[in-house]
């Protein structure tokens, strides 16, 4: 792990001081699109979260989003632990099976393509994708209700959580394979046999060697993928207009608010902008970790 | 015997990660077979049965959904939504990522940081910046259609700017300058001549990556009223399910095939490039 990083900086160009002050310059187009786009909206959203009607400052609308939309919050943050707990679990259980699967040769190509189309996909295409397979007319609710279990009559529906869940796990799941998989490929089998020969078994090699190299990549998945499903919209909202999540409220009360006055959908924004920053900030650190390790590991 | 042993020792060792991928194809395969059957078979689930199951097989859903008034208008918009974001991207980005290599690599990790700022702002987090601030500030600039460009341009921001600058790494960028410079190329020539063909995979990358991003872009669209691809298909899904479903299917094969492109135009180049997602 001690190995220097070699100095991106070193064979950079000497420039001298004057110039380098006006070498900030060459950055300005960059700087001001994003002020307009991005960062002034965003503080917009955090001011109006803390403005009421009268336009004094207040903390009352955050705290009420928390205490009125506690439904919502607790959906949401439901959805996002479960489907990133087991979109680790099955994400790294198949990549580890891709990854390691000796035939046929195009088998892991086709799982890491694959993982690159279904990670991406999202939005209102997916839920259609489902609605035909387990909605209340789908052909795999007519397949189940013929061999005797009719999931609408126990516990599933694909409008409500059970199906958000269900959903969510098919851009969950090839979204971990594409996280795990570089550093799954960097376990190297020499390590394995190294571990055998010093007397270890599967389980020591397991816990001592393997996890040890993929906890970074597993935990900054698992963040990545909380985060990812904290702040879909589409998927959910085509699956269920109704939907009492976060950003389904954000949307209602964007719409349904002309004045543009009511706090509401600023302070829900707001809150789900700080579970981005902490998760996706966590997210980021592991990768950068994760990827010094790939790169050691690869040299 | 021993070698026959550890055979069969090896194929058993093979039974638990082959159920692994049985069990995934089927996941994710499942739901688009229903979606082919239910564009493509006229039958309703209910009356699905040994004696219906070949009959009333039929590309009508499918041409029902070409023959809507708003299909092509709303693909065209699309289109050149995603066009108009690419030529953004590039022309704000390359020179940005080119500069802070070349002239300022002090600015590196303030700059990468800036780019991965749209993962903290979710597209729904951004429709409530627009109510914030452009709502009340700049009410013109939402009236066009391409107002939405910009906000695109934002949310690709962290994989193209990652693949962008991966193209760079790649290349020996000071040499290939100092090289065309004291050749006696302008900017502009060693921008197009040296540059910009060279980082050409990871450019391509991201430039797929952006587009299929766009054409699937419904948050923004539908909050801000836009009649883009996404909007429409979701509006013409509520009105006829079969030809909704028709373009569902439709559009998730442009958009593997989209992607493909992306892998096959980027696999001979640089490994990195070609494992660009959304994240």
């Amino acid at each position: 792990m001690s190995n220097t990083v070699p100095n991106p900086i070193a064979n950079g160009p000497v420039a001298s001081r004057e110039r380098r002050g006006w070498a900030w310059l060459g950055l300005l187009p960059f700087l001001a699109f994003l002020a307009i786009f991005l960062v002034l909206p965003t503080l917009g959203v955090i001011r109006k979260a803390f403005l009421d009607n009268n336009h004094s400052y207040t903390t009352k609308g955050f705290t009420d989003a928390i205490s009125m939309e506690g439904a919502a919050f607790w959906n949401s943050l439901k959805i996002s632990l479960i489907t990133a707990f087991l979109g680790v679990i099955f994400g790294t259980t198949l990549a580890y099976a891709a990854a390691t699967a000796k035939r046929p040769k195009w088998l892991r190509s086709l799982v890491s393509a694959f993982s690159g189309v279904a990670a991406n996909m999202g939005g209102i295409i997916l839920a259609f994708l489902f609605l035909t397979l387990l909605g209340r007319q789908g052909l795999g609710t007519k397949i189940l209700t013929d061999n005797g279990w009719d999931p609408y009559k126990s516990w599933f529906s694909i409008n409500d959580f059970s199906g958000v869940v269900l959903v969510y796990m098919y851009f969950q799941i090839p979204l971990m394979v594409l996280v795990t998989l570089p550093a799954i490929d960097g376990l190297k089998a020499s390590w394995r046999e190294a571990s055998a020969n010093l007397g270890g078994t599967t389980f020591t090699y397991w816990r001592r060697v393997g996890l040890p190299v993929l906890a970074p990549s597993m935990l900054g998945g698992f963040l990545l993928l909380f985060a990812n499903a904290y702040s879909a919209y589409a998927t959910a909202y085509a699956l269920n207009t109704q939907s009492n999540l976060v950003p389904i409220k954000i949307s209602f009360f964007l719409r349904g608010d002309v004045t543009g006055r009511s706090p509401a959908p600023f302070a829900l924004a707001t809150w789900m902008i700080l579970f981005m920053a902490v998760s996706m900030g966590g997210y980021l650190v592991l990768r950068k970790r994760a990827e010094r390790w790939q790169q050691s590991a690869a040299a | 015997m021993a070698a026959i042993s550890s055979r069969i020792k090896a194929y058993l060792g093979r039974i638990g990660p082959s159920l692994v991928l049985l069990a995934a194809a089927v996941f994710f395969i499942a739901p688009i077979l229903s979606t082919a059957r239910a564009a493509f078979h006229k039958v309703p689930t209910i009356l699905l049965d040994r004696h219906t199951w070949f009959k009333k097989w039929s590309l009508e859903g499918v041409r029902r959904a070409f023959d809507e008034e708003f299909f092509w208008p709303t693909l065209a918009l699309s289109l050149k939504l995603a066009l108009v974001t690419v030529l953004i991207t590039m022309a704000l980005l390359v020179p940005t990522a080119l500069f802070v290599h070349l002239r300022l690599p002090k600015a590196r990790a303030l700059v990468e940081f800036l780019t991965v700022l749209p993962y903290v702002v979710p597209p729904i987090a951004l429709v409530a910046g627009v109510a914030a601030f452009f709502r009340p500030n700049a009410r013109w600039f939402l009236n066009s259609d391409f107002s939405l460009a910009p906000f695109y341009v934002v949310m690709a921001m962290p994989f193209t700017y990652r693949a962008i600058d991966a193209g760079i790494k790649a290349i020996d960028v000071r040499t290939l300058v100092d090289a065309s410079r004291s050749l006696g190329g302008s900017w502009a020539t060693t921008l197009r001549k040296a540059l910009l063909p060279n980082m050409a995979s990871s450019l391509l990358s991201s430039a797929f990556l952006t587009a299929t991003v766009v054409l699937g872009e419904f948050t923004i669209a539908s909050s801000l009223a836009k009649n883009t691809f996404a909007t429409f298909s979701f509006e013409y899904f509520s009105r006829d399910a079969q030809g909704g479903v028709g373009l569902a299917l439709l559009t998730l094969l442009a958009t593997t095939a989209l992607l493909g492109l992306m892998t096959v135009a980027t696999r001979s180049k640089s490994r990195k490039a070609a494992t660009v997602t959304r994240f």
